[in-house]
């Protein structure tokens, strides 16, 4: 029996967002599909999403051994680092300066210039750079980094509501992509970017960052949050169009199931394989959902969600 | 436009691309026309010719087009016996002005002779772009509000001093430019040793006043790097100078031609100037966003000296331009934070207090007109708190005094009521009530560490600034402890009070052309969008029209959106064709339409945070009503959290609603189905705390007994009990239209 497959008619699109594909650095481009995620009969996607991985400014504390285990010896070195998420196939890196963290380091403007330089000379990647997470520090080290990445086209975040002007100010003078985060609220999502348009940073200069919730720690709520986001931008309102980011690699690594060797039910399993998993779900969960750009941290899970990408591409 | 600063204005425009004109010829004949001509470390060329025309000038001969390009601009000098608008004219003269005086810096720099040396002081010059870039950021996020570019010389050295001071205090960047009769500014702060350079954000620019190009080139070049905008756009630079970047003109001293045409280029970009001598105003708003030129005479100044005289120059130049002030942190000697709002000052504790039982307190927060406002200004009048006994009360009158632009008389309760939260933030205060309820405790600890009533002036001033500088710009604050002075004010404020609720009374839904809507509840509740009209407060009861309104205007990004009525599709269930598309429109078209005096069609959807849910009784022919509070059954068989279960989340449920307490009082209360005539069930803890207000409204309604005839849980908790017990009373449901068609 022939099963007719609803169609659905959608007016608006996803914002296409470029990243590099300047000064040396390759370009890649996310967004721009005018259907829901992977529903290739339905209408356009064309690019994938992209898959980034996490690189960290000083050696990571806290990460769990398999984490450490697969990265070995660049964990002390980003450029180093960088250069390895290049090779297990990474198409950004998305660099934290964690370091400029006032109780990890509090490292400045000077430390910044010089991390970010070295990891932009090792790979011809984009890179998102992202702050140590303290309003202050990080309009302090992106304005840094932004400078020294001047016309590469990065990303620079996390650009919040309360940060927005100097972020978006430092990505329109600079010519870089401000990666919007907002506190799982679609309002909110759609009230930074109204800010960051008024403020003259034109919507294919914004990536959305809904904040992740990783399995089991809210990612249902993510999931609904983005999905809400995206038929929204697909019914026409060009203010929640910008494609998303989701950092699914740092939120799953951070949980229990991911950290826990003993102490926990046999059923559990053994940990890396348990944690890649969790990580991996995660992720997948969040394309499903329609992240552009997902950023992980383990180089199996890179390679499976890559897979998973072109299975759900093809 | 003033037919006098036109005429003046053009005059000077035509003399100065004259000597542009023939600075430029001598150059280019002694040193040839390809002599390069650059501002230093700058991408931009000479960044006004090129940000405004795309025009790259890198060598003298470049300069030509520019020139003629002035030249073409130049209006002729208005005769006197012709009367003409003159404002476009003078606005292109400005222009002119501004191209013959880049053009002319232009032939200086090839010639070797900038930057200026005065005296064996080096002068900056124009502003590189690394310091652009980095004072951009500020100007775009807010830290730095923007430039004054001061021409001329100030009356003494002091008053020098005290207006850059002054400017710096207010975060200002100082630009430093021209001379009177030959002394400069710059000299008079050079003499008196101020400290000038980048780090103090005061840049020595030029000591004539050519040199204030340079101030239009930092502007024009922050337009193209922060406005995002191509070299060429004109129109979009200049505006965005208007509107984003809060820069003024101060000249001080005699106005000559020259100045007033480079004060007419400035208002291309929206830039007003202040002069500190008698000049012709030019009050329209238009090209500025406020006033173009305004004349402040030095000595007419009120003041008891010059520096006195200087700071409200400088206050009045803010005002002017619209500068908004923040107050980064609030001087007080205790604490201050969130963390401290919940706490409770006991008797043990009590150093102390203001008002309660016995005692004598009141807010009252009015508008003024912007000159009768003192920015900053805190008085205590009548003794402070140290010689009060231990533990003892003393009478209080909390005056604000507000002034701003947008202030309107209708925000003044809704800044009104922000007191008790302001003041509560303080480590060992505890603030509550308003107007004439307010009681407020200072505890040992607060007092010991140096608290003053003074203080509480001290946090309203930058908390004010802080969350409300979108409406208002000067803040002052009295804050009066005589007992005769506070009984005398208290009487007073109470006429305000009433008539502020005969206003409040009076403001009904028909009133009004616009509503507002408030989606706070969407991050849970996604579907979910109050519509809050005057007769209607959001279901959650925190927020009102005139909240919204006022919140409106200070976020017009924000939660709060107006709501245009639009046509009427039926009065008697409140509908709108403005607020269905509103409704539809915002959730993400969700719901269809919604009304918003039916409980049966389409009643506005609920989300989790009512006060009240009311609930179809059949059998009943009525509704019942159960508060938040009341933990107890009801006769619709569920309590109040099994209803939210079923109503709340964002659904419309016809017969099902929630809604705040004080929805219950108004006109517009369900009034398709018959108003407060069908409540046949309601809360106990409600019909106690609303016993006086709800006696009301029967008697309004035209029935005086009605709450005797209104079951609660006491009475009964079952619709069985109910429908006798309702018969037995005679309510007036039963006897109504059917409620269910
Ligand atoms: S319930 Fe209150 S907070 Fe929620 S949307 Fe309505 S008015 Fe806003």
């Amino acid at each position: 029996m022939p099963v007719e497959i609803p169609v659905e008619k959608w007016n608006g699109q996803v914002h296409q967002v470029k990243l590099g594909g300047a000064g040396g650095r390759k370009e890649l481009v996310v967004g721009g599909e005018n259907t829901l995620p992977f529903l290739k009969f339905e209408g356009n996607i064309p690019h994938r999403p992209a898959v980034a991985i996490e690189v960290v400014d000083q050696p990571p504390q806290g990460w769990a051994e398999p984490l450490v285990k697969a990265w070995g010896n660049v964990l002390q070195d980003p450029a180093a680092w960088a250069k390895k998420a290049a090779e297990y196939g990474a198409d950004l890196i998305s660099l934290r300066l964690r370091s400029a963290h006032p109780e990890e380091g509090n490292t400045g403007a000077d430390h910044a210039r010089k991390v970010v330089a070295a990891v932009l000379a090792a790979v011809d990647l984009p890179v998102i750079v992202l702050g140590p997470e303290v309003a202050q520090k990080d309009n302090e080290v992106l304005v840094a980094a932004s400078e020294v990445g001047r016309g590469q086209r990065l990303g620079l975040g996390d650009c919040l509501d309360k940060n927005y002007r100097t972020i978006g100010a430092t990505c329109l003078a600079d010519g870089h992509v401000a990666i919007a985060k907002t506190p799982i609220d679609m309002n909110l999502a759609k009230q930074l970017n109204i800010l960051l348009s008024d403020l003259g940073l034109p919507l294919d200069a914004i990536l959305m960052d809904p904040t992740t919730g990783a399995l089991g720690y809210g990612l249902e709520y993510t999931y609904s949050v983005m999905e809400r986001l995206r038929i929204t931008a697909l019914m026409g309102d060009k203010m929640t169009s910008p494609p998303m980011i989701c950092t699914a690699g740092e939120e799953s690594w951070r949980q229990k199931e991911s950290k826990a060797t003993a102490g926990v039910p046999q059923s559990w399993g053994e940990q890396e394989q348990r944690a890649i998993l969790w990580e991996k779900i995660t992720a997948i969960g969040l394309l499903n959902a329609g992240a552009n750009v997902i950023v992980l941290r383990h180089p199996r899970t890179v390679e499976d969600v890559k897979a998973a990408i072109n299975k759900l591409s093809a | 436009m003033s037919r006098f600063i036109a005429t003046a204005a053009i005059r000077g425009a035509r003399a100065i691309v004259d000597e542009a004109d023939k600075l430029l010829t001598d150059a280019v004949q002694k040193l040839g026309p390809d002599t390069p001509v650059a501002f230093p470390n700058t991408t931009y060329f000479l960044p006004v010719i090129y940000g405004l025309t795309a025009h790259k000038v890198q060598k003298l001969s470049d300069l030509n087009w520019p020139l003629q390009h002035a030249k073409d601009l130049l209006p002729p000098v208005p005769r006197g016996n012709l009367w003409l608008p003159y404002l476009g004219e003078t606005l292109d003269a400005g222009m002119a002005t501004l191209y013959a005086e880049e053009i002319i810096e232009g032939v200086r720099w090839a010639k070797g002779e900038q930057p200026e040396v005065r005296n064996g002081y080096k002068l900056n010059g124009p502003i590189d772009d690394v310091q652009m870039r980095a004072w951009g950021i500020q100007m775009v996020d807010g830290r730095m509000p923007g430039f004054a570019a001061i021409i001329g010389a100030a009356k003494s050295n002091e008053v020098a001093v005290k207006i850059v001071r002054e400017l710096q205090s207010k975060g200002q960047l100082v630009f430093l430019i021209g001379n009177n009769k030959g002394r400069s500014i710059i000299d008079q702060l050079l003499e008196s040793g101020v400290e000038l350079g980048y780090d103090t954000f005061t840049v020595t620019f030029g000591t004539d006043t050519v040199s204030a190009i340079y101030a239009l080139g930092y502007a024009t070049r922050a337009g193209i790097s922060f406005g995002g905008f191509k070299a060429g756009d004109a129109r979009a630079n200049l505006l965005y100078n208007k509107f984003r970047c809060f820069a003024f003109a101060l000249a001080l001293g005699p106005v000559d031609d020259l100045k007033y045409a480079t004060a007419a280029g400035a208002i291309n970009y929206g830039f007003p100037v202040i002069a500190d001598t008698a000049i012709p105003n030019i009050l329209p708003t238009g090209v500025t966003k406020y006033e173009h030129v305004v004349s402040l005479p030095f000595d007419d100044i009120a003041g008891k000296d010059d520096l006195e005289k200087a700071e409200r120059l400088v206050q009045r130049c803010i005002e002017i331009r619209g500068i908004k002030i923040k107050v980064a942190q609030i001087k007080i000697p205790v604490a201050y934070g969130p963390a401290f709002e919940g706490e409770v000052v006991r008797k043990e504790n009590l150093r102390v207090e203001f008002g309660g039982k016995g005692g004598m307190a009141f807010e009252w927060l009015q508008t003024k007109n912007l000159d009768e406002v003192e920015d900053g200004k805190i008085t205590v009048v009548g003794p402070e708190l140290d010689d009060a006994p231990m533990g003892s009360k003393m009478p209080l009158a909390i005056m604000v005094d507000v002034a701003g632009r947008k202030m309107n008389k209708d925000f003044e309760p809704v800044l009104e009521r922000q007191i008790h939260h302001f003041t509560n933030g303080a480590e060992g205060i505890q603030h509550m009530g308003q107007r004439d309820i307010t009681w407020i405790r200072f505890s040992k600890s607060a007092v010991s560490k140096g608290f003053h009533i003074k203080n509480i002036g001290d946090i309203l001033h930058a908390a004010f600034h802080n969350q409300f500088g979108a409406i208002v710009d000067k803040i002052q604050i009295t804050l009066y402890t005589d007992p005769a002075k506070v009984k005398d004010l208290l009487e007073q404020a109470r006429v305000v009070y009433q008539e502020r609720n005969v206003r409040t009374a009076n403001l009904t839904d028909e009133a009004v052309d616009t509503y507002y809507s408030c989606s706070l509840c969407q991050s849970f509740a996604p579907t979910h969008i109050c519509v809050i009209n005057p007769e209607r407060v959001g279901l959650c009861g925190a927020y009102n029209w005139l909240d919204c309104r006022a919140s409106y205007e200070i976020n017009p990004r924000g939660p709060n959106q107006p709501v245009p009525k639009g046509a009427v599709v039926d009065a008697s269930k409140g509908e709108w064709e403005g607020s269905n598309k509103f409704v539809y429109e915002h959730t993400n078209m969700a719901v269809q339409r919604m009304t918003l005096y039916s409980l049966m069609d389409a009643p506005m959807t609920t989300c989790g945070c009512c006060e009240c849910v009311m609930v179809l009784l059949p059998e009943t022919n009525g509704v019942m009503i159960v508060s938040r509070d009341d933990y107890g059954q009801t006769p619709s068989g569920m309590t109040f959290t099994s209803l939210m279960g079923t109503v709340g989340g964002g659904l419309q449920t016809p017969g099902m609603m929630g809604h705040g307490k004080f929805y219950i009082l108004s006109k517009k209360f369900i009034s398709k189905e018959g108003g407060i005539k069908r409540v046949v069930w309601l809360s106990k803890n409600l019909k106690e705390e609303m016993a006086e207000e709800l006696k009301e409204v029967c008697e309004r309604e035209g029935v005086p007994d009605l709450m005797d005839k209104i079951a609660d849980g006491t009475i009964c908790t079952t619709v069985e009990q109910l429908v006798p017990w309702l018969q037995e009373k005679g309510h007036p449901a039963l006897a109504m239209d059917a409620i269910l068609q």
